[in-house]
């Protein structure tokens, strides 16, 4: 545990030194306070120049599940930096055999961000959520977006070879994110094509209040970890 | 302190490593020689306990590999071919990152810095650093928290006469504490100067395994080259063992008209060759 521990501290430290991964640790909350700030203001301006009873706010709830998932994109993103940059120089080989280990590096590395990620987003998403939310809908969201970016973490690392394909690749993993949009914009009868995206089942928890799809969001998002974890290892 | 018994591994459908069964005495320097691809890096990470898929037997410390816990790193140490180093902190600030992962008390990281002549570079970022202080700072990062057993890939690669010098003389001195040390090299005359035994490996099987003056001696005789001056430089050799059967070379000695005269032994290389069908490039 205290290999795991200061193993996590120095990738801190490490994302210290980088500007751009330090930028995207603070984007959550600059992120937070755009949207709750900013989209208020805008659906006010919206109304008046429209003259419609409501533009943005029917979707309050679709940014509040956007805002659960940003912070751990975020985390995840950078873990998922550092993984490569570590694996670029070798040093995740040596890291391996040390007290720290495989499996202690992957909790190190990848875990333990995502377990950040989730405090943050339990913290934060009440602060700047639009919508008055429950607690199990506040954990939920927190949950199902760490283990998002537990998702895309695995994706950035599998599918790049540095961290300039890394950064290429994160943007298309990002896409994983629209699933929530489906449930408020596609008609039911073709919401099920987007089922394999747990940002989906994530979107239609939040909107219709269903327990289900909580738990089919959790159980996708497993599945997807289970798949990217075996080629996780094959690769690093 | 480690013991391979018929060990065979495999990444696809044909085995890689096949059959292979040895083992290595504690204080021992023990070389694998190969080509790439011949087994050995696999073999390594074997014994490492990082490809856990294999058949047969492979012992560490009395571990078997497979079902290694994270304690079976604390008597291990292992120097990459390739800097394993974050080339943007400082030899210090790594030394005393990599020291924090092991439990038991390591050694000091002043002294070891100035065991390889770095303590004036301490706190220059690795990346100004050159190749040979860039071997030598890897070099002690194995030795951080005094292991019994060393893993060494490739230790002189790429390095100058003086650094290659200096590093045979560190792991030398390593040896004389008392660590096992077990390398993998490219580099026949430095198995030769510093092995106490080496295996020859090609397509993941041992062909032939003893000390390097052991295995020089039963394949190679030694031979004798001569020159003498008869209407122009002539030149002949014999072998060492059948020297007084030469009558060319007695009388040429008899008459004194001999110019030069050497012996010279076969190399390890050469022994390689003849054993294995095989270079070592």
């Amino acid at each position: 545990m205290k290999t795991i521990r200061l193993s996590f501290l120095h990738m801190l430290k490490f994302v210290r030194q980088d500007k751009m991964l330090f930028a995207a640790m603070i984007a959550p909350l600059l992120a937070g306070i755009a949207i709750h700030f900013a989209v208020p203001v805008a659906e006010k301006e919206l109304i008046r120049m429209t003259g419609m009873p409501a533009v943005l706010s029917p979707y309050y709830s679709l940014f509040d599940v956007f805002f659960a998932s940003i912070t751990p994109v975020m985390f995840c993103f950078i873990a998922a930096m550092v993984v490569l940059e570590e694996h670029d120089d070798h040093i995740d080989r040596y890291l391996f055999v040390t007290g720290l280990g495989r499996n202690g590096y992957f909790i190190s590395h990848i875990v333990l961000p995502a377990i950040f990620a989730f405090l943050i987003t339990v913290v934060l998403l009440p602060v700047f959520g639009l919508t008055s939310m429950s607690v199990a809908e506040i954990l939920f969201l927190s949950l199902a977006g760490s283990l998002q970016g537990i998702i895309i973490a695995l994706l950035i690392v599998t599918l790049s070879s540095n961290k300039l394909e890394g950064m290429a690749v994160t943007k298309l993993s990002s896409l994983m994110m629209l699933g929530a949009f489906v449930p408020y914009f596609v008609p039911v009868s073709l919401n099920l094509c987007a089922s394999f995206l747990p940002s989906f089942w994530m979107g239609k928890a939040i909107l219709d209040k269903e327990p289900v799809s909580m738990l089919l969001s959790v159980l996708a998002s497993m599945g997807w970890i289970f798949i990217m974890k075996k080629k996780y290892d094959r690769k690093i | 302190m480690i013991k391979v018994d018929r060990l065979t591994f495999s990444y696809s459908k044909n085995p890689f490593i096949q059959d292979m069964s040895f083992s290595v005495s504690e204080g021992e320097i023990f070389g694998f020689l190969g080509p790439s691809g011949a087994g050995k890096s696999t073999l390594q990470k074997i014994l490492l306990g990082m490809l856990p898929n294999y058949q047969g037997s492979a012992v560490v410390n009395g571990t078997e590999c497979k079902k290694h816990s994270s304690d079976f790193y604390e008597s291990i140490g292992v120097d990459f071919e390739f800097s394993t180093m974050y080339e943007k902190l400082t030899a210090r600030e790594n030394l005393r990152f990599f020291s924090s992962l092991y439990h038991r008390q390591t050694q000091s990281i002043d002294e070891l810095l100035q065991m390889v002549g770095l303590q004036n570079d301490a706190q220059k970022r690795v990346s100004e650093y050159s190749k040979g202080m860039k071997s030598r700072l890897n070099f002690v990062k194995a030795l951080l928290h005094d292991p019994k057993l060393l893993f060494l890939d490739e230790p002189t690669s790429g390095l100058d006469p003086t650094n290659s010098r200096l590093m045979k003389d560190m792991i030398l001195a390593e040896k004389s504490r008392g660590k096992t040390i077990l390398l993998t090299t490219h580099n026949m005359q430095d198995a030769t100067e510093i092995c106490d035994r080496v295996a020859f490996i090609v397509g993941g099987q041992i062909f032939a395994m003893d000390s390097p003056h052991n295995l020089i001696m039963s394949r190679g005789a030694a031979s004798v080259t001569y020159t003498w001056f008869d209407n122009g430089e002539q030149t002949a050799s014999c072998l060492l063992e059948q020297i007084s059967e030469d009558q060319q070379l007695q009388r040429l000695i008899r008459e004194n008209r001999l110019q030069s005269i050497h012996s010279s032994e076969p190399t390890l290389n050469d022994i390689f060759m003849e054993i294995t069908g095989r270079t070592l490039v």
